[in-house]
């Protein structure tokens, strides 16, 4: 018995907007993830959690190949992102929105056009050298910062926002792309834990409404039972849990965070 | 017992620091051996002392206080034509940076170590080579004037430009990058959006400082013909109207202090 | 922290875009006014200075030409005389005395010229910091055209205006070398109510010792390329030779100058770099 055979039982029918097989990472002589799997539907949000140098970070960017992964698959709505070429990759990126623990923000330009940056793959390069961007498309920024809360603070620079603030740009620029999938990697790490709460709600409540499935590596397990509907536990690159949050009782913790209790 | 050791310790101490003394001592006598050698050789073995005291030293410096002023009203538009031609050189000089930088950059440089070599290597040659000597290559190029000059500060105002510019690049926050590749930018908008505003700050605040170098450097261009104040430097000195040199080189400080104080504060504006 | 509100607000929102600008007065205003400014400033520079934009794209294809024509090959024969070779070393010894010289007379300058430990504010720092910035201003070629017309031909012009040079370039920066140090131990001199002499020579100069070794050995290697020039103007050196087979237009012979000037320079900058961090490593 174990998340693998209830995960099994789950209506057939499911539709899954994620599904990773046999994932594997790694570099010259050191391999990282060895051969993960799992599915991931629209209406899910999956925290993946375990030790440092478990590999979660890596996971997380394999999705977008912003790590190459050196085997399996990652298919998104039925294509392999693993097989694409550049330009059809920078094509797929367009629809993955990713949040990062630094926030990752363009320091000198304003939050709206940071937002504004989120739709980069769909624009042409002259516009944006100019960076002229459509009518609609600032609307649409207007909204998103609108419903992160930041509307006072549109045309300020990036760098006089808090660390809060900040998240709240990248979770909009995000969603700027119209995603299909939510990467997000550590967000609240380098936030206190008041604000980290609020982050990880905002970030719940829009996937929720636009049903769109999100990916979330974090290390805290608390925030992580809290807010996501499955959690997949990560050691040595190695998948030790996968299951509903309240399935994550003292043995599995045990098992995931093995290397550290020794 | 514990005497003895003390004794042999600060035996081998003396040892130690007479003999970083001694060497010390050999490299100090040697420089300054080296040093009256080039005395004797240039003050005294080359200079004709007797032709020196006969001409009349004093006379002569005493001409350079004469200041010129019915020179002045003529200095404007040289002061003019001096600063724009710093300007021109100094944007000129950062247009032909760029590349370079993107050459000389380890991060993005597109060749791996051949073209980051071939990139450091430009940078040595331009500020290798003398802008005098830029000077005269230039001018069998498109001939005596303006342009000559220009583009000789130009090439040697990328040695120092694409230098800071590169250091910048390879300094850079790789986390902007991540993200723009992450939404799925293409390599011009990853540039223009991930490294581009990191760098600009560091970019104009180089280019305004070569400006004023590059005021400095003008002055000398008169030489190939490029007009300025150096060249009515050049024209008073032919006509050994030495006071009216002392009024040019006046004309130079002033034009290079106010300089100074421009690019003092453009660069503060910018950060 | 809002939710979203009713599905009336598409509207707005779209008012809302139409109604923002990215012409925001005035920040926005200063950047397009500054790049609106650059470019006037070119196109009346081109215009007062008689620019031939014309001349330009063919640039590299002229220089290409007269360079395989009249320039190639080089006439390294001219530079094989004993003449030349005692003339590159003469610029080295030029070279060498007008840093030493200058680096002791821009030690005590700076200590003047510095805002934070000089001895003489009002009135010393003032006009210390004119001397340096003189000597700067004045490009070194010019300040060997005045001497040659003060002194005659020779080695000596030549050295006293990189002498000046010098004064002026490692002056500037011995000075903000000192304007940097830590101003504890100034403090604690201070204190125990030492002399301004004592406290430049207990508190300063250890502080400065090492940036100033490394500034020595830059301002060696830039006033080595100085003085590969100087001879140009009458200065003695190996300027005088590219001097003269210009005015011969001998242009093989000119090729063979610069390129053995050029080489000499690069050597001396490779033993710059390797002196500096060899002195960075013994001090470390």
């Amino acid at each position: 018995m174990g998340a693998v055979a209830k995960r099994a039982a789950a209506p057939a029918a499911a539709t899954y907007a994620l599904e990773v097989r046999n994932l594997h990472a790694g570099y010259a002589g050191k391999e990282i993830l060895k051969g993960v799997s799992f599915a991931v539907t629209p209406d899910d949000f999956f925290a993946i959690i375990g030790p440092s140098g478990a590999g979660k970070s890596t996971l997380i960017r394999c999705v977008n190949r912003l790590v190459e992964p050196s085997g399996g698959e990652i298919v998104l709505d039925g294509t392999d992102l693993a097989k694409l070429d550049p330009s059809r990759l920078r094509a797929a990126r367009r629809h993955i929105g990713m949040i990062f623990q630094e926030f990752n923000l363009i320091e000198r330009l304003s939050v709206l056009d940071n937002v504004l940056t989120g739709r980069l793959g769909y624009t042409g390069t002259l516009r944006s050298v100019l960076r002229l961007f459509t009518r609609e498309d600032i609307a649409k920024a207007l909204t998103l910062l609108d419903r992160v809360g930041l509307r006072e603070h549109v045309d300020k620079r990036a760098d006089r926002l808090s660390g809060g603030q900040r998240q709240r740009v990248g979770i909009a620029r995000a969603l700027m792309q119209d995603p299909r999938l939510l990467l997000v990697d550590e967000p609240t790490s380098s936030l206190d834990p008041k604000i980290a709460r609020e982050v990880m709600a905002l970030i719940r409540e829009i996937a929720r409404e636009l049903r769109v499935p999100v990916l979330c590596n974090i290390h805290d397990v608390a925030l992580a039972r809290e807010f996501c509907t499955h959690v997949i536990g990560l050691q040595d690159g190695v998948k030790k849990f996968e299951g509903r949050p309240d399935e994550l009782d003292e043995r599995a913790m045990h098992e995931i965070y093995a290397m550290e209790v020794l | 017992m514990s005497s003895l050791t003390l004794d042999a310790r600060v035996a081998a101490v003396s040892r130690l620091r007479r003999r970083t003394w001694s060497t010390r001592a050999l490299v100090y006598v040697a420089l300054a051996a080296a040093v009256l050698w080039s005395v004797y050789v240039i003050v005294v073995a080359d200079t004709d002392w007797a032709r020196l005291a006969a001409s009349s030293i004093g006379k002569t410096l005493g001409r350079f206080m004469e200041f010129d002023a019915a020179l002045i009203p003529d200095l404007v538009d040289p002061t003019i034509d001096t600063a724009l031609m710093a300007t021109l050189a100094s944007l000129g000089g950062l247009l032909l940076a760029l590349p370079v930088a993107w050459l000389g950059a380890a991060n993005i440089t597109p060749l791996g170590k051949a073209s980051y070599v071939f990139g450091r290597g430009l940078m040595t040659l331009s500020r290798s080579v003398h802008e005098i000597v830029w000077g005269l290559i230039f001018v069998s190029a498109v001939g005596l004037g303006a342009l000559a000059g220009i583009l000789a500060m130009a090439v040697r105002s990328v040695g120092f430009i694409s230098k800071v510019v590169a250091e910048a690049i390879e300094d850079v926050h790789p986390g902007p990058i991540e993200a723009m590749r992450a939404v799925g930018a293409n390599r011009l908008q990853v540039l223009l959006y991930g490294i581009v505003p990191q760098v600009l700050p560091v970019v104009l605040g180089t280019v305004i400082f070569e400006w004023d170098i590059n005021i400095r450097r003008s002055t000398i261009m008169g030489l190939v013909g490029a007009g300025g104040l150096g060249l009515v430097l050049f024209r008073q000195m032919a006509m050994i109207n030495y006071g009216g040199v002392a009024t040019v080189i006046l004309a130079v400080l002033l034009l290079i202090a106010l300089g100074e104080v421009i690019s003092h504060y453009a660069r503060k504006a910018i950060i | 922290m809002r939710s979203r509100a009713a599905p009336t607000e598409d509207p707005p929102d779209l008012a809302a875009a139409l109604r923002w600008r990215r012409f925001r007065f005035p920040d926005t205003l200063y950047r397009h006014a500054a790049l609106l400014t650059v470019l006037v400033v070119i196109a009346y520079g081109v215009e007062r200075l008689d620019i031939d934009l014309e001349r330009l794209p063919g640039v590299l294809g002229r220089m290409g030409s007269t360079l395989a024509q009249r320039y190639f090959p080089p006439n390294l024969a001219h530079i094989a005389q004993a003449d030349y070779l005692h003339s590159v070393f003469e610029t080295l010894q030029m070279s060498y005395l007008a840093t030493v010289v200058g680096v002791l007379l821009a030690i005590p300058l700076a200590w003047v010229a510095s805002a934070n430990v000089s001895p003489s504010p009002r009135l010393g720092y003032p006009l210390a910091r004119l001397f340096i910035m003189a000597c700067r201003s004045v490009h070194e070629m010019i300040w060997t055209i005045l001497l040659v017309a003060v002194l005659g031909f020779g080695m000596l012009p030549g050295v006293v205006a990189l002498t000046l040079f010098c004064i002026g370039f490692a002056g500037k920066l011995f000075a903000e070398a000192i304007e940097a140090i830590d101003a504890g131990p100034v403090d604690a001199m201070r204190a125990t109510g030492a002399g301004r002499t004592q406290i430049f020579v207990f508190a300063v100069l250890p502080q400065v010792r090492v940036a100033w070794t490394g500034t020595t050995i830059y301002t060696w290697d830039v006033v080595f390329r100085a003085a590969t020039i100087v001879g140009f103007f009458g200065a003695g050196g190996m300027g005088w030779y590219l001097r003269e087979s210009v005015q011969r237009i001998a242009s093989q012979d000119v090729a063979a100058i610069l390129l053995s000037i050029i080489l000499v320079v690069l050597v001396a900058e490779l033993v710059s770099a390797w002196l500096r961090k060899r002195i960075a490593q013994a001090i470390a």
